[in-house]
């Protein structure tokens, strides 16, 4: 009995993984070949797709003389790690959050020194939580104060469904002053004028985009790729807001089982290589490492008080702290209606 | 018909109905029941999911809406089938055709349209924005593309009903002075009325369960937008299956309830009327 439920809710999991439905068999078709397959979160998939897979191919194509099919499938995090831990075989996961590979690690999959493997912290890239708003910014927002304004409609994805969501809720809280519970003033503030929580941080900003609501939650990275596709608006880097790590890790035991290491290892690299980083950054994402300011790029506005995760115990301890069912800081906010967090501040 | 022994034929296709009903419906919701029963944390979890804030809202906000979705369409329905049998106009062709889409358009698709009518961009959203009305994003929305969703289990029951009903009666009831209304009160309601309360439950029960196109308009706050169907999602997604397994069963639970008793009631009725069942 408890194996079929566990089947029933694998089966669901696969069915919304329909991307990977498809590449799973594909792959398996050609294993004698180089193939890699990725399991990423869906913001870097422009990236992926238009820049960063071509140039690996001819790289590889360059160092070993060998052609090499890459496959990636795109997903919201949470469930592109489970999809994986559930027997989605990627040689490669490129997650939005440490805990979704933390996740892995738990299942065996990933080494659980992958973040020194990778180096410098295991990190793909990085971006800002950033506001989108309307051409021209009419509403005058600058910081997220703002956003808790009367008559000012935000949308932020919902963080039982999105990392990003939990990325968006880290940075408000994060940049409000004081203890526990001015933090979770400054959260309950912006959720009262969210109008819409949609599955996913893709999702969201793609209704912020039909025109709904004045301003959106979002990562930095999400709005240039909208600008690549000729949709056009502002964004504001907030005073104080936090630094979005991209984790990425070879999933060591689907990538040795399929005799990919190698190759895995290599698509790491190259994603950290001088050229990696540079396509990545044509996509709006920031640099793994240095400074996230880039003074010399017109494209990135400064950041004035960034923050990391690490600068709250990391996801480790966010996760549970903020976010866990009932007890978490903001899940509280969340589960609180309009009149409860009335009674909070 | 006399009850005889059954033939080898009969039995087999007994056994095959039962045992694709088996596979198909009972052994999913066995395994519901399984993963609640059997989850980290048992019942004790599940039952502290379900009594969360969140949780109760959700179904209660579930729960109200597919009530009134199913009385409007339940009225509007056999509205609906009555001018479908009984008139003749200009476009019926069309109409009767447009009826049934409703079943074969995705879901999500629904939800899409709606947003695309009733968003800020469109002359629809813009003007009733203009008077500070909220049709999305609010529980209006998610009635209105509940029924939308749920449209043709009514008008689909109802109409052979109608078309099977002798005209002569309503003709009789009218040569003899009866007023229209009290005709149909009187003479074609009683006739409808299985079909009418079957549908309706149908309708009630298909809106409990609605995900594709209530995700994309109700706005997902929780205690506010949020429904049940979306609340499991989100505890899917989050990695609480015990919840998201309880709060189904709750669905499954009201939904089965309810066509029991309502099964019951019209076994009830007919055997009254002395029809064999």
């Amino acid at each position: 009995m408890r194996g079929l439920a566990r089947g029933l809710f694998a089966s669901v999991v696969l069915l919304s993984a329909s991307a990977c439905g498809v590449g799973c068999r594909a792959a398996k078709a050609e294993d004698t070949g180089d193939t890699l397959i990725v399991g990423a979160y869906s913001a870097p998939r422009e990236a992926f797709e238009e820049a960063v897979i071509p140039a690996f191919r001819a790289a590889w194509r360059r160092q070993t003389g060998r052609d090499i099919v890459v496959r990636a499938s795109y997903l919201g995090s949470g469930a592109q790690a489970r999809a994986i831990a559930q027997g989605f075989e990627a040689d490669v996961a490129v997650l939005a959050l440490d805990s979704d590979v933390d996740k892995l690690v738990k299942a065996a999959l990933v080494a659980p020194d992958w973040r020194a493997r990778t180096g410098g912290a295991g990190l793909m890239a990085r971006s800002l939580v950033v506001i989108a708003v309307r051409s021209g910014n009419p509403k005058g927002i600058a910081d997220w104060a703002d956003l808790g304004r009367p008559g000012v409609e935000v949308l932020t994805p919902n963080p039982r469904t999105s990392g990003g969501a939990m990325w968006n809720l880290l940075a408000v809280y994060g940049s409000a002053a004081g203890d526990v519970k001015a933090k979770s003033a400054a959260v309950a503030r912006v959720l009262d004028n969210v109008i819409v929580m949609d599955k996913a941080a893709r999702e969201s900003l793609v209704s912020f985009e039909r025109g709904i609501g004045d301003a959106a939650i979002t990562y930095e990275q999400e709005v240039h790729v909208a600008r690549r596709a000729g949709r056009h608006y502002d964004y504001v880097v907030p005073p104080a807001t936090a630094v979005i790590d991209v984790p990425m890790a070879t999933v060591d035991r689907y990538a040795d089982a399929h005799g990919r290491r190698a190759v895995a290892e290599a698509f790491v690299a190259f994603l950290r290589s001088r050229q990696g980083q540079a396509l990545l950054g044509g996509f709006g994402f920031r640099p793994a490492t240095g400074p996230i300011d880039l003074p010399g790029d017109a494209r990135f506005p400064a950041a004035g008080h960034p923050f990391t995760a690490a600068d709250f115990g990391g996801w480790k301890k966010i996760a549970p702290g903020l976010f866990a069912p009932d007890t978490g800081a903001i899940t509280r906010v969340l589960d609180a209606t309009r009149e409860d967090r009335e009674a909070l501040r | 018909m006399k009850a005889a022994r059954p033939t080898a034929g009969a039995l087999s296709l007994r056994v095959v109905a039962v045992a694709f009903l088996g596979v198909m419906v009972a052994l999913p919701l066995a395994a519901v029941v399984g993963s609640v029963l059997t989850g980290p944390g048992g019942v004790g979890t599940a039952l502290h999911a379900l009594l969360s804030r969140t949780a109760r809202a959700a179904l209660w906000l579930t729960v109200w809406t597919a009530v009134v979705v199913a009385l409007v369409n339940a009225v509007m329905g056999t509205l609906t089938a009555w001018v479908l049998s009984r008139y003749h106009f200009v476009g019926k062709a069309i109409l009767n055709a447009a009826i049934d889409l409703p079943f074969a358009i995705p879901t999500l698709v629904t939800g899409l349209m709606l947003v695309v009518l009733y968003g800020p961009q469109q002359v629809i959203g813009h003007l009733l924005a203009a008077h500070g009305l909220r049709l999305l994003f609010a529980p209006a929305g998610i009635i209105l593309s509940l029924l939308f969703v749920t449209f043709p289990f009514v008008v689909r029951a109802v109409e052979p009903v109608l078309m099977d009903i002798d005209v002569d009666q309503e003709e009789a009831a009218a040569t003899l002075g009866s007023s229209p209304f009290r005709t149909f009160v009187q003479v074609v309601l009683p006739a409808l009325r299985p079909a009418v309360l079957t549908a309706t439950l149908l309708t009630f029960t298909r809106a409990l369960g609605e995900f594709g196109a209530v995700v994309v308009v109700a706005g997902n706050i929780p205690r506010r937008t949020l429904t049940a169907p979306v609340y499991v999602f989100g505890a899917i997604e989050s990695g609480e299956p015990a919840a998201a397994s309880a709060m189904s069963l709750v669905l499954v639970a009201v939904s089965a309830g309810l066509i029991l008793a309502v099964d019951r009631y019209t076994r009830s009725r007919a055997r009254a009327m002395g029809v064999r069942v």
